[in-house]
């Protein structure tokens, strides 16, 4: 099947990567083709295209960019949604994302939000490698199972979060609206960045060629140019 | 923040202004390179070869491929955050009450998800 095409094959790459990087990206990118909980493959790739194709043009105001007609059938608040999460970050507010989640729904758009994050994560590390962004994958076909996962609750975030037994940083909560959206989005953070949660805990990394403080202060730039308060 | 924590656990003393200035090192080792290459990918401006050029230079390719995951994986998780309207950690709004304000960060609109916003600049 076309999903089993290899992704982030080792050849495409300047320099060596680790294996268990490009396992965690191939795997996480395989997923965005993927019958998700509450969209089709189709519709998730035709988020990670939305989103790719406007953060690409983050540079120009968002009433500049070349649009052109959306060829997907995903709803207007969908499309609006991915490309702004995707290129806009600094323009998400509260008003705006009641008014988006009461039209998709709040499960959705958490959804909606793990494929537009995996896209961009991806998209920048090619960028920083100086390679092309990975064709996005080839969609399954299935139906979405719309299930919710219990122990859901209000902790003041825009969308309900585990709140049950819950122990970890509270962006590590922030998708669990979809468990399958934050095992995508969360292997990759722990080949990217954290190591096992007990690399995380530990303030003097040796599992990582950088320093702690050198990674971090890469995390700290990054937040800041993006204004990301958290 | 963990830039701050990471660095006393080694026995050095961050300048946290780095996370706010261009190319600036914050007193770790290879800062500005660090610091500069994730400038140029964020913002996609046409040093970003150069940027990559120095970081891989300076860096060498093991450490040049985990700058470059790092940048890429924090490009999500701020949208994580963004997107979702997750509030702070308690015990890092403590840890950082002290410079918050001084950085500009209880600025952003996204301070405002944690109960500590000012007025925007």
């Amino acid at each position: 099947m076309s999903f089993d095409t290899p992704r982030f094959d080792a050849g495409r790459f300047p320099v060596p990567v680790r294996e268990d990087l490009t396992t965690a990206l191939r795997r996480s990118w395989a997923d965005i083709g993927r019958t998700g909980t509450w969209w089709t493959g189709p519709e998730r790739v035709a988020i990670a295209a939305l989103a790719r194709a406007e953060r690409i043009q983050r540079n120009e105001a968002p009433w500049s960019r070349n649009r052109g007609e959306p060829r997907t059938a995903l709803p207007g608040k969908a499309i609006e949604a991915a490309r702004k999460i995707g290129a806009d970050p600094t323009h998400l507010d509260r008003d705006w994302a009641k008014t988006t989640i009461a039209e998709l729904g709040d499960a959705p758009y958490v959804e909606l939000a793990s494929v537009v994050v995996t896209t961009v994560a991806a998209d920048a590390f090619c960028e920083a490698l100086g390679i092309e962004h990975e064709p996005l994958p080839e969609p399954e076909p299935g139906e979405p199972t719309r299930k919710r996962p219990d122990g859901m609750g209000d902790i003041g975030a825009w969308v309900p979060v585990q709140v049950v037994d819950w122990h970890r940083a509270n962006v590590a909560r922030a998708l669990s609206l979809v468990p399958e959206g934050v095992r995508t989005f969360f292997r990759m953070v722990v080949a990217m960045y954290s190591g096992a949660a007990t690399d995380f805990e530990n303030m003097v990394w040796d599992h990582r060629p950088l320093s702690r403080p050198q990674v971090e202060l890469i995390a700290a730039r990054v937040s800041a140019l993006n204004q990301c308060f958290y | 923040m963990l830039l701050r924590a990471s660095s006393q656990a080694v026995g050095e003393e961050v300048d946290l202004s780095a996370a706010v200035e261009d190319a600036a090192d914050g007193g770790v080792e290879d800062g500005s390179v660090l610091t500069a290459f994730a400038e140029a990918v964020v913002r996609a401006t046409d040093d970003l070869d150069a940027a990559r050029a120095r970081a891989l230079e300076t860096l060498g390719p093991a450490k040049f491929v985990e700058a470059a995951a790092t940048v890429g994986i924090f490009n999500g998780l701020v949208r994580v955050a963004d997107s979702t309207g997750i509030p702070s950690d308690a015990m890092m709004l403590e840890r950082t009450a002290d410079v918050r304000g001084d950085l500009g960060f209880n600025r952003w609109a996204g301070a405002r998800s944690s109960g500590v916003a000012e007025a925007p600049a």
